[in-house]
């Protein structure tokens, strides 16, 4: 699920970059109130394990695949939101820098996407409400049963929220002629599968420590129906972003009639793609970059100088075009000519 | 090798890199730090018609490559991770863009071609950019740019610390999953019977480390906040570098320079 | 320098891993601490630099240790864990063993001068700036007692300096143990090491002294070791 830098227009990029900022911000500010100094060392260790961890193949028994860890719930149910947060900003962080899985300027989103919704959403909306409800009964059957359905419930939820980001981000940035609708609709089945098995992977995990040290996991033993809210408020909650997330889509969807009709009934009818005529004005979301891009581009099409003669401009430029990309390759080999000379006379010299 | 023992080599071969010397790996970590970010800026403002003005873009990276003498089949392989996510994207546009945008000797070239096209460029260039950051630029040299750009310390620490144990940590998971293996043949993951405790295991040894790190920096002073080492102050042949880096990007994000260059001769 | 006078701890209640401890470490000497697994080895160490405290008195330099003057006292011992991986938190060498000086408030100038005085002294300058994840096993046990050099302390304490080194390896810790100034304590179960480092040695058994005297005289006591689960080191089994 990680965007590259391709995929976003600088301007949605930076609004992620800032949405993740002041969560970071927040983050940062809270834990220094918190003043427990050896929680640094902690996130470290810990967020270095979750980025090993998510390397390990699980089987998934019956299939010949298999899944791997979702990082964010199992950061936060062992450090708590905030500290969880940062530590997943980091890993996010080193896997772009270090793998190129993400981007430098996709990091923003990425953090958001994956992050934000796996620790804050996953933590308060989720996990805690879960941790204690009285619903699930009391004894140690019980509290297994709460991390079993807080992991799998709180994976599934927040990556759907993020793979509906993702398809946000991306229509969002018009880099991509997929129909908003269509896109929803390929990315949403394949992340409920993906959530349910790092769910259970997840909650593997959190059932082996809570048996072999409950106290590591943040919430559990402190006492069912303390909660700041009830098992009944969080259900209220859920069905509300529900309600949001589907009414947003329907909205969206129905600015696009043509794409969530792709959805409905697939891409069988013919001649079908030949009415999809659509470009990134149509769903109304065309970037600012993209606009100024636009009309820079046609502030220089527009010079003759350097158009094909006797024929319309817009072919002209694209002949030239394809001739100084050929030429500018060139370029690009005879530096790399250059280099390896330079190089050899270093070496033999 | 498995998955762990891969990214290991590949975090030894980018230290390696970057401990290497050149006129790059000499720049001061702010300077490319802040050229990479506005190359990329600028790679992905272009328009997604703009195929053949973004080629120009190109040369940049090709240049950094040769200057800094890392090797770019090191960068490509690390493709296989962005490449097919652009591809699953931007495959999409030539059947839903099927408006002709040019004319190539008598056959007619989508617009969705294009586009895809340049989406791919794009992720190509992207990816070159922040590949050469980080092959010459150590990672505490990085952290020291960051630092300077007031992120937060709190951040900047972690992200250094976590580096630090991600090495640990991988290694120690290399060795427990080449352990289980040669007692689990012909197995390709972990069995559900041990998708708790293989990581959980790790996990609790985890916390002990965690606190006898704590302990050991508590046992030298530690008390809020971290010091470093000064790292590579910015001199003016940085700045300068970095203002035509950026006046380069920019020049060519507003002209085309590729159908400029193709002008003079096709004419 | 560091005197325990009665001291008593436990983890869990009514489960004493160190009963009623007295000893005292001279300036300069240099202690030997040994004893079987869970004879309360670590737990001496931790109690001495203050990461855990529990029922007696802990002197360092005369002065009892307290939560008010915890920062001030440590800044007089040097702890060197087990765990180099631990130890060496940070990506460089060198930015490892600026971190204690310049957290106690020594200049930069002579946090460098320290620096490079520890390194040219143990034959480690070239390995000032390299990684931490990136030095040999040996090479990072090294760099891990240069980093506690460095903070300049009045004593050192090692955990198992010479666990899992090479026979090579082994030898020069050894030899840079043997030519620190400070009053040291370690703990091992290399009794060779003890042997070769130590002019005294401690005896300790669930929590109590078993024996305290000069090393010469308890590592070749045969019977003395054996009754603590111990064995003669190897030198002297001949």
């Amino acid at each position: 699920m990680h965007m590259a830098d391709a995929l976003l227009a600088p301007a949605v990029a930076a609004t992620m970059y800032a949405a993740s900022g002041v969560a970071a911000g927040v983050s940062i500010h809270q834990l220094k109130k918190d003043d427990e100094p050896q929680k640094l060392p902690t996130m470290a260790v810990t967020a270095a394990l979750v980025f090993a961890g998510q390397m390990i193949n699980y089987t998934i028994p019956g299939t010949g695949s298999s899944g791997h860890m979702c990082g964010g719930m199992l950061l936060s149910a062992l450090l708590g939101p905030q500290a969880g947060f940062l530590s997943m900003i980091v890993i996010l962080a080193i896997q772009c820098l270090f793998f190129a899985d993400g981007g430098l300027m996709a990091l923003g989103a990425n953090v958001w996407n994956m992050a934000f919704y796996g620790c804050f959403v996953g933590y308060y909306f989720i996990w805690r409400p879960i941790m204690h409800s009285r619903w699930f009964g009391e004894g140690k059957g019980a509290q297994r049963a709460r991390i079993i359905a807080a992991s799998i419930l709180g994976c599934v939820i927040t990556l759907q929220l993020g793979a509906f980001s993702v398809v946000l981000e991306t229509s969002l940035s018009g880099i991509t002629e997929l129909p908003f609708g269509a896109f929803v609709a390929l990315m949403q089945p394949i992340h409920l599968a993906i959530g349910l098995v790092e769910g259970l992977i997840t909650s593997a995990v959190l059932v082996f420590v809570y048996e072999s040290r409950p106290e590591l996991l943040r919430e559990v033993g402190a006492g069912a129906g303390e909660a700041r809210r009830s098992l009944k408020a969080t259900v209220a909650i859920l069905a509300v972003i529900a309600l949001l997330v589907g009414g947003g889509l329907s909205l969206l969807a129905s600015g696009n009639p043509d794409g969530l009709e792709w959805a409905l009934f697939g891409n069988a009818e013919e001649g079908y793609a030949e009415n999809m005529g659509l470009d990134e004005e149509d769903f109304g979301v065309a970037s600012a970059a993209a606009d100024t891009a636009g009309s820079i581009q046609e502030a220089t099409s527009f010079l003759p100088d350097y158009a094909f003669p006797n024929s319309d401009s817009a072919a002209g430029t694209t002949v030239s075009g394809v001739v100084g990309s050929a030429l500018v390759a060139g370029v690009a080999v005879l530096i790399c000519l250059a280099g390896g000379f330079f190089r050899k006379k270093k070496t033999t010299g | 090798m498995n998955k762990m023992e891969k990214a290991l080599y590949e975090l030894t071969e980018m230290d390696d890199l970057a401990a290497r010397s050149s006129p790059i790996h000499g720049l001061c970590p702010m300077a490319k730090l802040l050229s990479t970010i506005a190359y990329i800026a600028v790679v992905v403002s272009f328009h997604k018609y703009e195929l053949s003005a973004l080629v120009p873009m190109l040369l940049w990276p090709v240049l950094l490559f040769q200057l800094s003498g890392i090797p770019v089949r090191t960068c490509f392989y690390k493709l296989r991770i962005v490449l097919p996510l652009v591809m699953a994207v931007g495959l999409f546009n030539p059947f839903f863009d099927r408006a002709p945008m040019l004319a190539l000797g008598g056959v007619a070239v989508s617009g969705g071609v294009v586009s895809m096209l340049t989406l791919m460029l794009k992720g190509v260039l992207c990816l070159m950019a922040s590949f050469l950051l980080m092959a010459t630029t150590p990672i505490d040299h990085l952290c020291a740019a960051l630092r300077r750009l007031h992120v937060p310390g709190m951040l900047v620490t972690l992200l250094l610390l976590t580096y630090r144990y991600v090495g640990v940590m991988t290694e120690e998971l290399a060795v427990m999953t080449e352990a289980y293996h040669l007692r689990a043949p012909g197995q390709k993951g972990i069995h559900v019977s041990a998708w708790g405790s293989f990581l959980g295991q790790l996990l609790l040894r985890s916390m002990d480390r965690a606190e006898e790190l704590y302990n050991s920096m508590q046992l030298r002073g530690y008390h809020e906040h971290f010091h470093y080492a000064d790292i590579k102050p910015c001199t003016p042949r940085d700045a300068v570098y970095t203002l035509c880096c950026i006046a380069l990007f920019l020049l060519l994000r507003l002209v085309d320079a590729a159908s400029l260059l193709g002008g003079l001769f096709v004419r | 320098m560091i005197e325990l006078k009665n001291v008593s701890f436990s983890y869990e209640k009514d489960r004493p891993v160190i009963r009623d401890l007295s000893f005292r470490i001279a300036e300069g000497e240099s202690v030997g601490l040994i004893g079987a697994n869970g004879a309360g080895k670590s737990t001496v160490m931790k109690l001495i630099l203050g990461l855990c405290s529990g029922e007696g008195q802990v002197l360092i330099d005369g002065e009892q240790l307290s939560k008010a003057n915890l920062y001030r006292l440590r800044g007089k011992l040097g702890f060197v864990l087990q765990n180099s991986d631990n130890q060496m938190f940070m990506p460089t060498v060198y930015e490892d063993m600026i971190f204690g000086p310049l957290n106690y408030g020594v200049t930069r100038e002579e946090t460098d001068r320290r620096v490079d005085a520890v390194l040219d002294r143990l034959g480690l300058q070239e390995l000032k700036h390299r990684h931490n994840h990136r030095i040999s096993g040996g090479e990072k046990r090294m760099a891990a007692i240069a980093t506690i050099l460095a903070m300049e302390p009045q004593a050192i304490l090692m955990d198992e300096p010479s666990s899992a080194l090479d026979p090579y390896n082994r030898r020069l810790v050894i030899n840079v143990i043997r030519e620190l100034p400070q009053t040291r304590l370690i703990t091992s179960h290399d009794l060779d090491m003890i042997l070769d480092t130590c002019s005294r040695v401690i005896l300790l058994d669930g929590g109590r002294i078993a024996a305290d005297g000069p090393a010469e005289e308890i590592l070749r006591d045969r019977a003395l070791l054996e009754a603590h689960r111990m064995e003669l080191p190897l030198s002297l089994s001949r």
